[in-house]
């Protein structure tokens, strides 16, 4: 036997007109037959009003819209349809965001609909931050897209920019150095001698200025540097580099060492150009009063070049970025030196051969650049072989 | 460029003239279920998807070529050459009605008849001309687009609660009708609603039956008298129906005003 106090659950009709969400029962063509409390309150209309209504006509234009044309075509193709967005407008025409499930039900004589609508307020606010999240990053991505391809274009155009220029440059050049040389065969007094010292060194200086810039723009847009590569007697060619350059800098003390014997495979002209450079950096960073050492080595695995100075060591953050164009390893600009290419090149000639470019520096041990390539040695014994044959 | 993937072309029936359905905007060519089936008795027909809607190829979505009304015209016509012999009849539910005029003026020799269903060659009220809509009422059917948009990228598919009485369609449940990518819905909402096509009304020389819905908030009944007006070779008959999509709520009536009409045609329909 039962006996409580305890107060009765609702019955069906109760828990129908409070449940936690509108329901509603609409004829085939939407108006609304039958419709809860809860629903009717959302609206802040009383029942009556909302029965009789047609369901679209409590829509924005848009919902009504978007209901003829999609949401009542699924419904008649599926039975069923769910989690629809729509808005509907209360009695003082406020939107009150929803989502609604409908269901066709076929009673044989009767078709009907039923619909749950579920306030989604907070859900709306949600999704409008989303999509507004959403369209930010698509303008950002867009915005940075464009400046990517402008940033692409502008450097592209500006490294041909300077292949076209340097290589325009040239002609003029070779007019000055022409004549030049033909004004020192003739008579003249010191001073104009000295000028013409003057016009000529700088007409050469730029000229190489001309041909670093041409190998830049063959490294960065062309197929990179060209090489040739021929058998060369390192040792010889390092020589007769380091000849040259002690012309060239008379106030510096160029040492030349050699280690290893052999015959190998490199470009004889770029060569001079890696140990000019390379010679040229410790000139402009070096101890002025410290010796330049320039070795060339000769192993069965590979060939080298080194380069040392003594001086300022490399800063260490700049180590990383000190065979990139248009680097410099220190911010200090110095007369010698005019545009950051010197490094990059020595490194593409380096790839050209097949080989590296490394860089040790420290104040201890001084600053010294090593550029190794295979060079595919052969001794001198292999090499006396290998034309003895023919004699024998 | 395979034509049928592109536009998801079915074809159907036998008979000695062509059909041609072509669905509105916010749906497929399934919403021609209800009427199919009986045209397929004696004609022969062919159902596809505009290009962005349904089962279409959705990468040939060119938001050029689509950016009006004319892309899908062109397409119509390609479909007809390359599907159908002689001129056929076609049957466009709103927007396609449309697209089906402009084809018309374009190769007037393609199409033979029109049955426009809910059609509308203006949207927008402009002066004397009530088209239904505000420029803002437009702006805010996109917004609900949008708002629909999380519904449906997450998972184009509608959720299914089941479909009482239509246990046949079951198996089809699992797929998903009237399928749509959001970006491409709002902006094929936005080309359909914006246009205005009235100068090419008076332009179509074949004859043409409008169906016009009796209370239909997308193509309201001036809009209705407004073609049967205009369009040289007009026959209108209006439907008693709430809403825009007749050939779904009342294919009965439709298919004996259609009946009707192509009996008036010199084509293929021996009538029953």
């Amino acid at each position: 036997m039962m006996a409580t106090d305890t107060p009765p659950l609702p019955d069906e009709g109760a828990l129908y007109d409070g449940a936690a969400c509108g329901l509603l029962l609409t004829d085939p063509s939407g108006v609304i037959l039958k419709a809860n409390l809860t629903f009717c309150r959302w609206l802040g209309l009383q029942r009556d009003d909302v029965c009789g209504t047609h369901f679209e006509k409590l829509l924005t234009t848009g919902g009504r819209i978007f209901h003829q044309t999609h949401f009542y075509p699924l419904l008649q193709l599926q039975g069923s349809i769910a989690e629809v967005k729509l808005e509907l407008l209360s009695a003082t025409g406020e939107r009150m965001p929803v989502l609604v499930n409908a269901v066709r039900r076929d009673g044989g004589a009767e078709v009907w609909h039923e619909m749950a609508v579920f306030m989604a307020r907070d859900r709306h606010a949600y999704e409008k931050e989303l999509l507004h999240a959403r369209k930010q990053a698509e303008q950002l991505a867009s915005a940075k897209l464009a400046a990517e391809q402008a940033a692409q274009d502008r450097g592209y155009l500006a490294e041909q920019m300077i292949g076209i220029v340097s290589h325009d440059l040239r002609n003029p050049l070779f007019t000055i150095m022409l004549g030049a040389a033909s004004l020192q065969r003739s008579n003249l007094d010191d001073q104009a001698k000295s000028y013409l010292g003057h016009i000529t060194e700088a007409a050469q200086r730029a000229e190489r200025l001309v041909e670093d810039l041409l190998d830049f723009t063959a490294a960065r847009i062309g197929h990179g540097i060209a090489i040739e590569c021929k058998p060369i007697d390192l040792h010889a060619v390092v020589a007769k580099c380091v000849e040259g350059l002690r012309i060239r800098w008379p106030g510096h003390v160029l040492h030349h060492l050699s280690t290893g014997t052999g015959t190998c495979l490199g470009d004889s002209r770029r060569l001079f150009q890696v140990i000019g450079n390379l010679v040229g950096n410790a000139v402009a960073y070096g101890d002025a009063s410290s010796p330049i050492e320039v070795t060339s080595c000769i192993s069965e695995r590979e060939c080298s070049i080194s380069v040392h100075n003594q001086g300022q060591p490399i800063p260490p953050e700049h180590l990383s970025t000190l065979f990139q164009a248009m680097v410099r390893g220190t911010d200090e600009p110095t007369p010698s030196r005019s545009v950051g290419l010197g490094l990059y090149i020595v490194g593409e000639i380096a790839r050209a051969h097949d080989g590296t470019v490394t860089v040790s520096s420290s104040r201890e041990a001084g600053t010294t650049f090593t550029f190794a390539f295979r060079g595919d040695v052969e001794s001198g014994q292999q090499a006396d072989a290998r034309a003895a044959p023919a004699g024998t | 460029m395979n034509l049928q993937r592109r536009n998801n072309i079915r074809v159907g029936g036998s008979g000695p003239a062509t059909m041609v359905f072509s669905h509105g905007f916010g749906c497929d060519q399934n919403m021609w279920r209800f009427l199919v089936p009986k045209y397929e008795e004696d004609f022969r027909t062919i159902l596809f998807d505009l290009v962005g809607s349904g089962a279409s190829d959705l990468t040939a979505y060119d938001r050029n070529r689509y950016g009006s009304l004319r892309g899908y015209a062109e397409d119509l016509l390609e479909i007809i050459g390359a599907f159908a012999e002689g001129p056929v009849i076609l049957v466009g539910h709103s927007v396609s009605a449309m697209i089906g005029l402009l084809a018309a003026v374009e190769a007037p020799e393609r199409i033979g008849a029109h049955v426009m269903v809910g059609p509308s060659p203006c949207y927008i009220n402009d002066g004397d001309y009530a088209g239904g809509f505000s420029r803002a009422d437009i702006d805010g059917l996109l917004e609900t687009l949008e708002n629909n948009y999380l519904g449906w990228s997450s998972n184009m598919a509608p959720k299914i609660m089941g479909a009482p009485g239509q246990a046949n369609l079951a198996e089809e449940l699992t797929n998903s009708f009237c399928r749509t990518d959001p970006q491409i819905a709002a902006h094929f909402a936005r080309v359909t609603f914006l246009s205005d096509n009235r100068a090419d009304v008076p332009r179509l020389a074949a004859p043409a039956l409008v169906l016009q819905c009796s209370d239909d908030v997308i193509a309201p009944r001036t809009v209705g008298d407004y073609l049967a007006k205009r369009l040289p070779r007009a026959t209108l008959r209006l439907i008693e129906n709430t809403g825009h999509c007749p050939h779904m709520s009342s294919p009965a009536q439709c298919i004996e005003y259609i009946d009707e009409f192509l009996l008036t045609l010199d084509v293929g329909h021996d009538g029953h």
